[in-house]
């Protein structure tokens, strides 16, 4: 992979968020991009006007039935005539929206990139109709007809994953209490709460191994992130010399097949995610990444389930297979630990507005390395360096991102 | 008014800032907070083709399991494809005995309506005998979700009644 010019270096300028809710009833998902990208724009201090490109994520077209939304975002924030593309992979959108704007800035098509997601999955529907877009999502010639429901497929996962390798219940639904917690200092979550393992383990079942509150949430929601090189933002961009550098040092993408029945044995199996062990491989090597529990300072972790984050733990190689509920039993991914992760609340405690919430990762990890985050959720910076994976499928899709300071 | 002109709407309601605390200055868009709802009725039937592996339901109805076997690399797919994945190879029909292993499964206790099944359901990913890699379907006629165990051996059963869909036309029992 030495396809990169090092001459050109891609930076992050600014990012934006409207805020993630179960209904945004306000307005839809025109107005919320609208809204991501004019923070995004305050906080790089740059002019539309001087942007030369943009991407477009959101998954699906069912649920907001309008095609080529990306068209109307677009020139909603006057982009037009200036190109727009869009990327699609599922729930790994956003992280491919980044990854794009890095390829097309690495690659001299663009100097300057803004990236704006949003998913308009609310209430709009009922929940079963929506239950059936997002299963759409699977196979639908063998999987939906049979199943068409995800948390069957990932309890499928979890319950392989306990019998493998002994992994408990309690183990992962301490991932649900970090993630609400942590919510509870980003205003713009859908889902704060301050919960206790008992309160996971006595939700409703829903599907065995999960309760209600090990799974995130469908939300409203929109993200926007603002790229570029040096030499754009030197010319551009009021805030370059006053904030924080952050820098984009790594992207790594990886795939596995739609359905989990056809993935080889033993690994990845039906525990593990091959897709996002080759997205680590390859963003750790751009960025020079050794050691990720020690290398990176932050990580927004997918969390769709509570048991997906555990397992993404050991696929990212923060640990062994096998060995993520010890670890998160020893708090090593709590707030002041070794490694925060989800300090923005991830998907269960911040929301997944799936277009939206890779980038939405992305800005977490800008507002940590400049440490802007609130006071309760700001980590300490050490390697400087956060780290981001956004996951589609089964794991069918999966990008993983490093932002870094450089002061 | 006027809106009872209107004959699909919901409501007109004022929504509030759901960001109030961005915006100690006040509202940016209070102009804007006026919303209307209104119903949009799709209904969509689609003639579905079931591409090259069709082959796989028809026998099913005859009440037997067919996959396929890559000539080549020799691989089993436990869900049939044209094509061999691993080397590209057009692959052949193959009749499996139609029992297998319980991979693992999932019990569910609550199911979007569209499923149309009973709960508890559950969901099981089987290894079939004479295949490579595994195959989805629900596990049925189970007992106690206590009684399922993943390694449990399991079978192919055959509907008897009329189904929504052709790939209802088995499912997996306890053997
Ligand atoms: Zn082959």
């Amino acid at each position: 992979m030495e396809v990169l010019n090092k001459k050109r270096r891609v930076f992050v300028l600014g990012g934006g968020i409207s805020k993630f809710a179960a209904e945004r009833v306000d307005g839809n998902m025109r107005d919320w991009v609208n809204e991501a990208v004019l923070e995004a724009l305050e906080d790089a201090g740059v002019d539309i006007q001087d942007i030369e490109h943009s991407t477009t994520s959101y998954f699906s077209d069912h649920f907001d039935k309008q095609l080529k939304a990306g068209a109307i975002f677009h020139d909603n924030i006057g982009m037009c005539p200036k190109p727009n593309v869009r990327v699609e992979g599922g729930g790994a959108t956003g992280g491919l929206a980044i990854r794009n704007a890095y390829a097309y800035i690495m690659s001299g098509l663009c100097d300057s990139m803004i990236v704006f997601g949003a998913e308009n999955m609310g209430r709009h529907v009922p929940s079963d109709v929506a239950q059936q877009f997002i299963a759409l999502a699977s196979d639908t010639d063998w999987e939906v007809q049979v199943a068409g429901f995800y948390i069957a497929y990932y309890a499928m996962m979890m319950v392989a994953h306990m019998e493998k390798y002994g992994t408990k219940e309690e183990q992962f639904a301490l991932v649900s209490v970090k993630n609400h917690r942590n919510a509870m200092y980003n205003p713009k979550a859908h889902y704060p709460m301050d919960i206790t393992v008992e309160d996971v383990m006595n939700s409703r079942m829903i599907t065995y191994p999960y309760k209600l509150l090990d799974n995130c949430l469908l939300s409203d929601g929109a993200a926007c992130l603002i790229f570029a090189t040096e030499e754009w933002a030197k010319k551009h961009c009021r805030t370059w010399e006053r904030k924080p550098t952050i820098e984009m040092t790594g992207t790594g993408c990886g795939t596995d097949f739609m359905r989990m029945a056809d993935r080889p044995h033993p690994y990845p199996g039906i525990t593990h995610f091959r897709g996002k062990r080759m997205a680590a491989e390859q963003a750790y090597k751009m960025a020079g990444v050794k050691n990720p529990l020690e290398d990176f300072d932050c990580f927004e972790v997918h969390d769709a389930y509570s048991g997906v984050e555990l397992v993404s733990y050991e696929d990212l190689g923060f640990c062994k297979e096998g060995e993520s509920g010890k670890l998160m039993e020893k708090g090593v991914f709590d707030l002041g630990g070794e490694l925060p992760t989800n300090t923005s609340g991830g998907l269960i405690g911040f929301g997944h507005p799936v277009g939206a919430t890779g980038i939405a990762q992305g800005v977490e990890i800008l507002r940590q390395l400049r440490q802007e985050a609130h006071p309760k959720r700001q980590v300490e910076l050490n390697a400087k360096r956060g780290g981001m994976d956004s996951h589609g499928g089964t794991g069918t899709f999966c990008v993983v991102n490093i932002f870094e300071r450089r002061d | 008014m006027g809106t009872e002109l209107i004959s699909n709407l919901l409501e007109i309601f004022t929504a509030e800032d759901p960001m109030p605390f961005d915006h100690p200055e006040g509202d940016p868009w209070k102009d804007f907070r006026q919303i209307m709802r209104i119903e949009w009725k799709m209904e969509f039937t689609y003639r579905h083709i079931l591409g090259k592996y069709s082959k796989f339901f028809i026998e099913l109805a005859n009440k037997r399991f067919f996959t396929t076997e890559c000539p080549k690399c020799g691989k089993v797919w436990g869900i049939p494809r044209p094509l061999c994945a691993d080397c590209l190879t057009i692959t052949r029909w193959k009749e499996l005995p139609g029992t297998g292993v319980l991979s693992s499964f999932s019990v569910s206790y609550f199911v979007p309506a569209f499923m149309k099944v009973e709960t508890p359901y559950v969901l099981a990913l089987v290894k079939m005998d004479g295949a490579d890699t595994l195959f989805t379907h629900q596990l049925r006629n189970f007992g106690r979700v206590e009684d399922i165990k993943v390694g449990m051996p399991v079978k192919v059963a055959y509907a008897t009644e009329p189904v929504s869909h052709p790939m209802l036309l088995m499912w997996f029992e306890p053997a």
